[in-house]
């Protein structure tokens, strides 16, 4: 400073010296142009970055591995490519350069973020997986999670809902709470407890999952169901380098094909009416329709064969645009380096009037000040906004045939304005879709700023702040003329969080005597949460009129409206130290220890240590002639982690609002809500792993197996407590559960030449098993139509129990003779008396299946041949059950659509006995059936997720197009999807009672989970 | 030196938050919310939790007719709907594991909790307005017995809780017999009666003096204790100042819901503080200018509509025949027979009509019978002819005593046809014993063309008279034992 300051003509003199040398540098080069070659096979390389070292400036290969460059004789010209070593070239005299690339088989050598540091890929000692993002931003799916799917072993990423911006269930090894959760925590950018919702894909560098209790342990208190750590793009020194993504498409719902209408529709509906109506009593010979003799409950309206043949299916779906786009530039120098990026997403839902819409801002900048000091930030503001429908798509798609859609006057006509009786009661489902105006918006900004201090060799501190501020908006507004009762109604709900981290962290790494590499971190967390939330509700049916929707047109309902403020902080310190001799023998322990405000007063603080081990066979001399064998490595590790995500404040017997109306008066009364448990503590995971990596031939076939075993205990479980005490359950550190499974990843190169054919495939089977409940054998959760979720010991967890089906009655006779239910008639099913003792009771439920896989797998096939290339992924899932209680709807009840498959197989008199399997289903005796395994259904599927073919157009193309990289891509995402004969849902993956969240929990429960789109995209990628 | 400086700032830094933040970080207490340690301080606290007892029974109250109509011959389940564990009360197979009488059990209890923690924080406040402290006392305990009797009549012997008991106490406690509950229900109620001011000096919907007079008569009614409650009925009709109104429907319209025939009734507002029942009674079609749509849960039996004489006007009150549907309010009318009891203009799921747990008519119907088993017929005839007498408008009707073989006879018919869906039906046919012949057979949709209806055999037995204990409560107990027969 004092120096430009004193003499600032020579500082002027200096700069424009400065600004000319590259002009008069570039005089001097020269023409250079050259060839990559792959070192196997001399198959020409496009694409490779040819850069002159030490500046930015740089070409990439063409289609046919060519490349021109203007060079002096001192440069040295850099080659690099993904997946191959980095070769240096001194220019000199030459001015044409064939350059031969190896692939880089100790891709080991790759990084890997752990959490609080990065590790070499060969010295990692725990499970951990990692995604580069290389094309991922080019598949069009619509959160980051999604494109995860199927492509890490043990990480079950799970679509259960597939309309417009709704986040994917992610489970890594299994689910093991039962109250407190299992989603894994991410962490983006450091920052523990974000959302994968609000970042871009595109900028997204890498995604690491940490598996393993021993690599989740640093993330002690929250790591229980797995980390899932995003890292996003930073700049890197050098022009300004931009990047263009874009992508655009349509989106086709997968419906089902066996609706039926006119003829066939009305048959199947005298038999519905006739059987009902033979239970009862009834002469079946008396006309179905104007006939006094029969009951009117009991008669079918001739409208039903000369209405409508609508297919409420086809009615409330559309093709729907998609579209993304994403500009990105990079760059700096020395001491400034910038990442800036802004996406904006819209997407259209299949279902009419449903959409997505998300804007997103990015920037990272990395500022170093000199070799001690550097710092830097991170900004990701984002706005989504997604209109979403007022029910689920069966309410839908259920509705009768012989209603049109709309009147020719621009009215809804509903089922019973044909027919006034017996018919569903529902609103027309058009109108109930144009008339419900529900709205979320999110905004949402994940900042962080931090310091970095190199204080000596080796060693280093970083301290950071970040904020996480989220806010959310619901409103919805439903008009009188959408809704069965008239009324109209709705709502408005906000919430804010604000999360504030700051994290401490003080790193050293150093070799000793070349062989001893030592690395250490220990630090400091903590965190505050606060959450605010107001819920205003108006009473139904007092709007004005529909055309205000925002609640000053209406009333208030007190009771219904609420407003509440709540918090929680977290205390952490941890530690880690690696150690690794000559790279051979590698060692790794943490300990973590978490103190939160959401236990008791003397249970807050909980200890989380983990260890692990690695040896690195490959390493050894005895190995060094062991040609094939280019890697391979033994790990085990033992780690501990915790769970704290419950409700603020619940080891505190809490107080809430009640109300009550003397004199007609609403008033608001106060009760005790919750028992309280005082000595509520950390729910704790303990786990083993051990691990095998191989590589072959040079590591063109590389193998990782895992073997796990992790069990959870004292659970945070809303345990039964005798309600004689006032409460049914309190919420206690009572239970154990257990996970046991193993991954196998398997990785090659089936073809190095010209034509590139790279498998990756990876499978995983997870045992979940309850092994304690705190005393009791089991615990039954019965839903409204008789299906149980149990919770027993040896079993996985929430598995389906009722009764199992052997046949249908088919008589008086057969009901006589047979042990059945109370009340069974012709055509309700014929159970397994497991006891035998010749009657059906509840002793005779057994376990019907589970929600859970047993197994599942992914494939990604990705081939290329010059500058095409097509990357093939695929996913299979065995052995999970779903209850379909959906299908209820369709097999006749109140007459409204009914599904080929589902009508004619059932049961519909002794001389129509169906299938022999398919009992008579009828709303009447619909327990008869929702209680058994008639509705569960084998989820199982194998599906091609994403086809992705790109063409990279040629380097001396795009060159003229003053691009330094063009790629095209077509892709199709849900092509194929196979499921099991006899599964009659949407979408094996999709339920919609959610999945274990607390003691009530339904999972695998489906009652109108929305179709799997197959989305059309084409997209365009460029650099500049 | 240059080098020792950062670390050292580093390391205070981290020492800094060490002792700062720990406070702040972990020791909060919640904005929000009150908990047991900060509430039940003042007057106003315990005003605020007794609202909190009377809302347990709000609650409950507009599901009590799944296991206090639907077994009985009033009402059966619709072929529309399906709630877990009605079929099994409607044909008369329950077992332990029925969801309804589990979320009875536990609402019940949670209602008596209520009631407790009223009674043993009681004495915190020291700033009660004149009598407050008594009334709350007795509403609390009007309450509890009144939860208790449910209990009873329900379960038969259960756990006497009067206390806050703890999860180990709680699984240790064995039940207790009838006796003893029906005596803290009898001391409950003695008290209640002696704190609890009269009718009229406290709002509507909460406990009075004549409520507690009139809920302890019935109980003695129950415990077949004729002559207590003959004492305590005449008590209630010579000293309070209620009477029947004049036209039985008005007792089922929101204007006059509150009047001079309720003794105790469960307040409800409509679309914010409402009920269920009105819906669950209304058809799935709805009904022209009540609603337009219903849940249709249950159907009126033809057993208890072909018992209206001509000329009642209770039935129009209690069930319609005649249905028109509101998408077509012009067509003609079909034959589809639905309750209509609470049939008022309502929102779907949130009426505001009222569901009254005593009235005097009931209290006029008990008072004839224990006239009656204590020798005095003629009494018991005048008693049961005003009500009577009322439903006809007329004396034409009115009973010579000589109807029926037994004079008790008359009056459970004179109860059922009065008080049908007001919960009375089963614990009136089970505390006579009469559920034994009379639910052998129930008519239930009636064919109007054919003039038949549908008939329903169902095997009634002893043990029957009260419901299983839910078998999850026993699993959590090492006291609780099912009762006999389940």
């Amino acid at each position: 400073m004092k120096f430009y300051l004193k003499k600032p003509l020579l500082a002027v003199m200096l700069a424009l010296a400065l600004c000319m040398s590259g002009r008069l540098w570039a005089q001097d080069a020269g023409n250079v142009s050259g060839t990559v070659v792959d070192s196997v096979g001399n198959a020409t390389l496009p694409g490779v970055s040819v850069v002159i070292k030490g500046t930015s400036k740089g070409v990439t290969t063409d289609v046919d591995g060519k490349f021109q460059i203007q060079a002096a004789a001192g440069d040295v010209l850099t080659f690099s490519f993904i997946g191959y070593k980095k070769v240096e070239v001194p220019v000199g005299n030459q001015s044409v350069i064939r350059v031969v690339m190896r692939q880089d088989n100790t891709v080991l050598d790759e990084l890997v973020v752990v959490g609080y540091g990065t590790v070499k890929k060969s010295s990692v000692t725990a499970s951990v997986a990692k995604v580069e993002n290389t094309v991922l931003d080019q598949i069009p799916v619509g959160r980051p999670e999604s494109v995860l799917a199927g492509r890490l072993a043990g990480v079950n990423v799970t679509q259960n809902n597939t309309s417009p911006g709704s986040a994917p269930l992610i489970r890594i090894r299994g689910a093991s709470s039962i109250d407190a959760g299992n989603d894994p925590l991410v962490v983006i950018d450091g920052f523990p407890g974000g959302s994968l919702g609000s970042v871009s894909t595109n900028d997204i560098e890498s995604i690491e999952v940490l598996k393993d209790a021993s690599a989740a342990a640093i993330y002690g208190s929250r790591g229980a169901g797995g980390v899932i750590i995003v890292t996003t793009k930073k700049g890197k020194s050098g022009k300004a380098r931009f990047n263009f993504n874009a992508y655009a498409g349509v989106a086709n719902a997968k419906g089902h094909k066996d609706w039926i209408t006119g003829q066939e529709y009305y048959d199947y509906a005298v038999r519905y009416q006739n059987r009902e109506y033979k239970w009862i009593g009834g002469d079946t010979s008396i006309p179905v329709w104007n006939d006094s003799r029969r009951p009117n409950a009991y008669q079918v309206s001739d409208v039903l064969k000369n209405g409508n043949n609508v297919i409420w299916e086809d009615a409330v779906m559309q093709s729907a645009a998609i579209q993304n786009y994403n500009l990105s530039v990079g760059g700096g120098n020395d001491h400034v380096r910038y990442y800036v990026s802004g996406t904006l997403k819209d997407e259209k839902g299949t279902l009419k009037n449903t959409w997505y819409k998300n804007y997103g801002l990015r920037a990272n900048v990395d500022v170093t000040v000199n070799s001690v000091v550097s710092l830097g930030f991170m900004l990701n503001p984002s706005y989504s906004k997604r209109r979403f429908a007022s029910a689920d798509i069966n309410n839908y798609v259920k509705f009768p045939s012989f209603v049109a859609v709309q009147n020719p006057d621009g009215t809804y006509p509903s089922a019973r304005s044909y027919w006034g009786a017996v018919v569903s009661g529902q609103a027309n489902p058009m109108a109930t879709l144009d008339g419900s105006y529900y709205y979320g918006t999110t905004v949402n900004n994940l900042g962080e700023a931090f310091i970095n201090l190199n204080l000596a060799k080796g060693l280093s501190f970083r301290s950071s702040l970040s904020t996480n501020l989220a806010s959310n908006t619901t409103d919805r507004f439903q008009a009188s003329w959408a809704t069965s009762t008239s009324l109209n109604s709705g709502s408005q709900a906000l919430s804010s969080t604000t999360s504030i981290a700051n994290e401490n962290v003080l790193s050293y790494t150093n070799t000793f005597k070349g062989v001893h590499n030592v690395s250490a971190i220990a630090g400091a967390s903590y965190q505050k949460y606060n959450s605010s939330s107001s819920s205003l509700a108006a009473v139904n049916g007092s709007f004005n009129n529909d055309i205000i929707h925002t609640l000053n047109n209406a009333i208030i309902n007190p009771s219904a409206s609420s407003s509440s403020r709540s918090q929680w902080g977290l205390i952490s310190y941890f530690s880690r130290v690696n150690y690794g001799f000559k790279d051979k023998y590698l060692l790794s322990a943490s300990i973590r220890t978490d103190g939160s405000s959401r236990f008791g007063p003397d249970n807050k603080w909980g200890y989380f240590p983990s260890a692990s081990v690695a040896w690195r066979i490959s390493q050894e001399d005895f190995m060094k002639n062991v040609r094939p064998v280019s890697e391979l490595k033994l790990r085990a590790s033992y780690g501990a982690t915790g769970n704290f995500n419950i409700g603020d404040f619940e080891y505190l017997g809490q107080i809430g609002d009640v109300y009550y109306s003397p004199n007609n008066t609403l008033t608001k009364g106060q009760t005790q809500t919750s028992y309280g448990n005082n000595s509520l503590s950390w729910e704790k995971t303990k786990s083993y792993d051990f691990g095998l990596e191989l590589g072959l031939f040079r590591n063109r076939v590389n193998l990782v197996l895992d073997y796990y075993d992790k069990r959870t205990s004292g659970l945070l479980y809303n345990v039964s407590i005798p309600s004689i005490t006032g409460f049914p359950s309190s919420l206690s550190n009572v239970g154990s559960v257990s996970n046991k499974g193993f991954e196998v990843e398997l990785t090659t190169k089936n073809l190095v030449g010209e034509f590139k054919w790279e498998t990756s495939f990876n499978m995983a089977r997870n045992v979940n098993k309850v092994e304690d409940l705190g005393g009791v054998q089991e615990r039954i959760t019965t839903d409204t139509y008789g299906m149980g979720w149990i919770l027993r010991l040896g079993q996985p967890m929430f598995s389906y129990y009722g009764y199992k089906i052997v046949g249908v009655l088919q008589n008086a006779e057969d009901v006589k003779n047979s042990p059945v239910l109370a009340g069974s008639v012709p055509g309700n099913p014929k159970f397994q008396d497991v006891n035998g003792d010749g009657q059906i009771t509840s002793a005779d439920k057994v376990i019907l299946g589970n929600f859970q896989p047993k197994a599942y797998f992914g494939l990604i096939n990705n081939f290329a041949y010059k500058a095409f290339d097509l990357s093939i992924a695929m996913q299979a899932s065995v052995g999970a059950k779903m209850y379909n209680f959906e299908n209820e709807y369709y097999q006749g009840a109140l007459l409204g659509a009914m599904r080929r498959s589902l009508v004619d197989t059932q049961w519909w008199s002794e001389a129509e006995p169906g299938n022999g399997m398919v009992p008579a289903s009828s709303l009447s005796k619909l327990t008869y059936q929702s209680s058994s395994d008639a509705y569960i259904e084998d989820a199982s599927f194998l599906a091609v997720r994403n086809i992705n073919l790109g063409y990279t157009v040629p380097s001396n193309v795009s060159q003229k197009l003053h691009l330094s990289g063009l790629r095209v891509y077509a892709s199709l995402a849900n092509p194929f999807m196979f499921t099991k004969k006899g599964f009659h849902g949407y979408n094996p993956e999709g339920y919609t009672g959610g999945e274990i969240a607390g003691t009530g929990s339904k999972p695998g429960y489906n009652n109108g989970a929305a179709p799997i789109n197959r989305v059309y995209t084409l997209g365009l990628n460029f650099n500049f | 030196m240059k080098i020792t400086n950062p670390i050292k700032t580093g390391l205070m830094l981290i020492a800094l938050g060490l002792t700062s933040c720990e406070d702040k970080l972990l020791n909060l207490t919640p904005e929000s919310v009150l908990t047991p340690t900060n509430f039940y301080k003042t007057a106003n606290d315990i005003n605020q939790a007794v609202l909190g007892v009377y809302n347990s029974l709000q609650t409950r109250r507009q599901t009590d007719y799944l296991l206090m109509e639907v077994p009985a011959d009033n009402l059966y389940m619709s072929a529309n709907t399906t709630i877990a564990g009605s079929n099994d009360v409607d044909f008369l197979t329950v077992n332990a594991d029925n969801a309804l009488t589990a979320a009875f059990w536990n609402t019940t209890y949670n209602g008596i909790f209520r009631a407790n923690a009223v009674l043993l924080n009681i004495d915190t406040p020291t700033n009660y307005g004149v009598g407050l402290k008594d009334q709350y006392i007795g509403e609390a305990k009007f309450m509890r017995a009144l939860f208790y009797f449910d209990l009873v009549r329900v379960f038969g012997g259960v756990p006497k809780v009067v206390d806050k008991i703890s999860i180990t106490e709680a699984a240790a406690l064995p039940k207790s017999t009838e006796e003893e509950i029906y005596a803290l229900i009898v001391e409950d109620l003695t008290d209640a009666i002696a704190k609890l001011p009269a009718r009229k000096s406290i709002a509507t919907g909460r406990a009075s003096k004549g409520a507690a007079m009139g809920l302890l008569g019935k109980v003695y009614v129950y415990r077949q204790d004729w002559a207590n409650a003959k004492t305590q009925l005449e008590k209630l009709v010579d000293e309070q100042d209620y009477k029947l109104v004049s036209d039985f429907a008005s007792l089922w319209k929101l204007e006059s819901e509150d009047n001079d025939e309720i003794l105790f009734t469960v307040k409800y507002v409509d679309g914010t503080n409402g009920q269920n029942l009105s819906t669950s009674y209304t058809p799935n079609g709805g009904l022209v200018g009540i609603a337009d749509r219903g849940a249709e849960t249950s159907l009126p039996s033809w057993s208890l509509m072909k018992k209206y004489e001509p000329g009642d006007k209770r039935k129009a009150a209690t069930v319609q025949e005649w249905w028109t549907s509101p998408a077509q309010p012009n067509a003609e009318p079909i034959y589809y027979p639905y309750v209509s009891k609470y049939a008022v203009k309502h929102s779907y799921g949130a009426s505001g009509i009222d569901i009254p747990v005593l009235r005097y008519a009931d209290i006029l119907l008990l008072y004839s019978e224990a006239l009656f088993k204590s020798g005095d017929k003629t009494n018991a005839l005048v008693q049961l002819n005003k009500v009577r007498e009322r439903a006809f408008g007329n004396a034409t009707h009115n009973y010579k005593g000589t109807e029926a073989a037994d004079f008790t006879d008359l009056i459970l018919n004179e109860r059922q046809l009065e008080l049908a869906y007001e919960h009375e039906r089963w614990f009136d046919l089970v505390r006579t014993g009469k559920y034994l012949t009379v639910m052998a057979q129930e008519e239930r949709l009636y064919n109007y063309a054919a003039k038949t209806p549908v008939v329903v055999n169902l095997t009634p037995k002893e043990f029957m008279k009260v419901y299983p204990i839910p078998q999850a409560q026993i699993d959590l107990s090492n006291g609780l034992k099912q009762n006999n027969g389940y």
